[in-house]
């Protein structure tokens, strides 16, 4: 089991996407308790992002690491979800680029990183609709939800999806992070946002500070 | 009609004909088995009538490679823009080389390189030094500003044309979101002008749909167009430049395609603007190695297979935030590059800080570098005076000089080229006359400018006009619900 363990790490810390499914069901397969293979897979991801942010691995290296995730963590949970139990995530964040935007990669950014400091991410895309947003936050008891706008034309579509929750009546639920470029802390509190990151490191700290999450 | 420059010698090639050839194979074979999405089902329809395979659920066509190939063909070499002032008229494709100004979102402080929102004086005034700058010869669409203080976002693009036409007689490229297109078509028409219409990618290959109708819009009004895919490379193409140059010339042959089946013949100028990927940050790195090795590429492919014209915009933007010694050889190495590649166009002028700036004092020094680069590729004249052999045996060996002879002073303005912002001062002179650097010097020739230079107006009733078609343009995003 102890050696399942260290293969399930070290496929991510390989970056190695195509044996990421392979190794997860030979874990599972072999006795592994699923709940131990969740915390190794997110270890291994924390470590990723760790490096990321000290400047000793790079984007692609994050990216395809959350791949690894992407592709073995599935077969993980089935397994837990089989035992009944429920894996625990930092929290539920939807993320997306507003309406009339079709800016991806700084959203792309957040996205990752959000799901590399082990929150459960539901990436809506790029010209997401406002009623998109709201469906999301509600459907999936989203406890964030997070945009991003690039222009000075599609900034306000953020406030309208904040009007939008407030008329829903589910503001209370939920909160907004915002940024972009155009966007800098008067903006989102002009707007009436809870949060704002000018870079994708700094959304997930004001995510998890506002969620009272400890770094 | 503006004379730009004339390149005089082959261009630089950097792939062999065979490499030419299997990039162009391998990207017949991206468009026909992955195709390119278009959002817009008239769009779809259009293309199966000529030829291609639709997917309409999936907004996918894909392209017979004879189609591509025909399409090509129809797109002339060479053409002419009209301008409401015939003297900026311009020929474009062939072996001549003009330079298109470059912009900024916000201005950028010249000395602390701190960005804020420009005043709509600041505005045209720095349309107005344009106007005044040699080298300049075009605009880029929303040039130089894409916030103005007091206008709402969305009627920026339309505002900006107006305020160029009103401040500058040069040619203007037009823009595509929210629907400007339609205003920036009325006003071109309105004075008089033709404008160089707009439909840009989001690559990976896919259209949105507002690039689509800016395509219908411009094409039915008789415009070119300039064709652009602007990806990334690692995030939006293959991180390696043979990989980005086939899923760029992808996208923008797939919107050839598109152009000539709407009106066969219409003018294209095919825009590189491909840039690496900063892999610490997901930034771009604008004025690198990698966009300049992919222009080459590029200006060799369009130039000699495709016999179409192209637009380099890799040295628009440095990532540099001032204006320094960084942004100076980051903008210089890659528009040298291009232009000996054979580039018809450069965007260069006034851009700093990642696209997010623009400084006319920048913009003034970049004409410096623009006519040394245009220059560069005019060449010299090989003939019998220019060799000089009569006066070299007249001179003889030293004592002789040649400085007394006619030869030096008849060819020493010709050939020399003396940059207008440069201090080339001796220590001394230089000590004496108050330590003036490039920025000050072209600070003063601002000056200069601003107090000497004219712009050709627009007639009153065409001044109305303009206005009444952006009173028409907000009127239409009111009721949008966009203002
Ligand atoms: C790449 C790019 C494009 C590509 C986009 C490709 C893609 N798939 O994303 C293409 C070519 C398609 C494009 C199109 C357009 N673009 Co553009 N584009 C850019 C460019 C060069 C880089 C943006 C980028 O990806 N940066 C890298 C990422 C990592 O940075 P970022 O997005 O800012 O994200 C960081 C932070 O902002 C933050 N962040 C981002 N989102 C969020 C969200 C949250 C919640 C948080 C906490 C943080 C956060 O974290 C990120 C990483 O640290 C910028 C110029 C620039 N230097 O920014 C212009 C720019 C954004 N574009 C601009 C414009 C005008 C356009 C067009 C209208 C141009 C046109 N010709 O029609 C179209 C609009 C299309 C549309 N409807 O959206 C303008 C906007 C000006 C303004 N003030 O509004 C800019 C500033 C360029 C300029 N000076 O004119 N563009």
């Amino acid at each position: 089991m102890a050696d399942s363990i260290q293969s399930l790490k070290d496929v991510v810390l390989d970056f190695d996407i195509d044996r990421a499914e392979e190794v997860a069901r030979n874990a599972i397969d072999s006795g592994t308790d699923p709940l131990l293979a969740a915390a190794a897979l997110t270890d291994a991801i924390r470590q990723v992002g760790d490096a990321f942010g000290k400047g000793d691995l790079f984007l692609p290296d994050l990216v395809c690491a959350s791949e690894v995730l992407k592709k073995a963590f599935p077969i993980v949970n089935d397994a837990i979800e089989k035992k009944g139990a429920t894996q625990e995530s930092l929290g539920k964040v939807v993320i997306g680029t507003v309406f009339g935007d079709i800016h991806s990669i700084g959203k792309g950014m957040v996205s990752t990183l959000l799901y590399a400091a082990g929150f459960k991410v539901i990436d809506l895309g790029i010209n997401v609709k406002g009623e998109d947003f709201l469906k999301a936050v509600k459907d999936e008891n989203a406890n964030v939800l997070a945009m991003s706008a690039l222009l000075t034309t599609t900034a306000m579509e953020q406030k309208k999806v904040i009007e939008g929750l407030k008329e829903a009546g589910i503001r209370d639920r939920v909160k907004v992070v915002v940024g972009g470029s155009p966007i800098n802390q008067e903006f989102a509190d002009s707007i009436g946002a809870d949060g704002y990151g000018s870079t994708a490191p700094e959304g997930v700290k004001v995510v998890k500070r506002l969620l009272g999450i400890k770094d | 009609m503006r004379k730009g420059f004339t390149r005089k010698f082959e261009p630089l090639r950097v792939l062999s004909d065979s490499q030419v050839e299997t990039i162009h194979k391998r990207t017949l074979e991206v468009l026909a088995e992955v195709g390119c999405k278009f959002e817009s089902v008239r769009a779809l329809e259009l293309l199966k009538k000529n030829g291609c395979r639709i997917d309409l659920e999936q907004r996918l066509a894909y392209f017979p490679p004879d189609l591509v190939e025909s399409s090509i063909r129809m797109c002339p070499s060479s053409f002419l823009v009209k301008s409401r002032d015939p003297k900026d008229n311009l020929l474009i494709g062939g072996n001549t080389l003009y330079f298109m100004s470059s912009l900024g979102a916000r201005l950028s402080d010249i000395e602390t390189g701190m960005v804020r929102v420009p005043t709509m004086e600041e505005n045209n005034q720095a349309i107005f030094i344009s106007d005044a700058l040699d080298s300049i010869d075009l605009y880029s669409g929303y040039t130089p500003y894409f916030e103005i203080e007091g206008v709402e976002p969305v009627m920026l693009c339309s505002t900006s044309l107006a305020m160029r036409i009103r401040n500058s007689t040069k040619i203007t490229r037009g823009t595509q979101p929210t629907d400007t297109f339609i205003w920036e078509t009325l006003i071109a028409q309105a004075a008089g002008q033709e404008l160089i219409g707009n439909m840009e990618a989001a690559a990976p290959l896919s259209y949105p749909e507002d690039a689509i109708n800016a395509a219908y819009t411009y094409v039915e009004a008789g415009f070119p167009v300039y064709i652009a895919a602007g990806s990334v490379m690692g995030g939006t193409a293959p991180v390696t430049v043979a990989g980005s140059t086939i899923s760029n010339n992808a996208e923008l042959l797939a919107a050839i395609v598109f152009i000539q089946c709407i009106r066969p013949g219409t003018g294209i100028i095919a825009n590189d603007c491909v840039f690496p990927m900063n892999m610490e940050s997901g930034d771009l790195f604008f004025c690198s190695l990698g966009s300049s090795l992919h222009q080459m590429a590029f200006n060799q492919i369009w130039h000699d297979l495709y016999r179409i014209p192209t637009n380099n915009t890799g040295s628009a933007f440095p990532n540099s935030k001032k204006a320094d010694y960084q942004s100076a050889y980051e903008k210089t190495h890659v528009a040298m590059a291009s232009a000996l590649s054979g580039a018809n166009m450069i965007v260069f002028h006034g851009g700093v800080t990642a696209e997010l700036s623009y400084n006319p004092v920048l913009a003034i020094i970049d004409d410096d570098i623009a006519m040394t680069i245009g220059k560069t590729i005019e060449g010299f004249e090989v003939s019998e005076d220019t060799m000089a052999v009569d006066i070299i045996k007249d001179v003889g060996t030293v004592p002789g000089t040649f400085l007394n002879k006619t030869h030096t002073r008849e060819w020493w303005k010709k050939e020399y080229f003396l940059p207008k912002s440069a201090d080339r001062l001796s220590y001394p002179e230089w000590l004496n006359s108050g330590h003036k650097g490039a920025i000050d010097k072209a600070r003063e020739r601002m000056e200069h400018i601003l107090a000497t230079h004219k712009v050709k107006p627009l007639s009153s009733d065409t001044d109305r006009e303009l206005d009444k078609i952006l009173n028409d343009a907000r009127k239409y995003y009111r009721d949008k619900g966009l203002l």
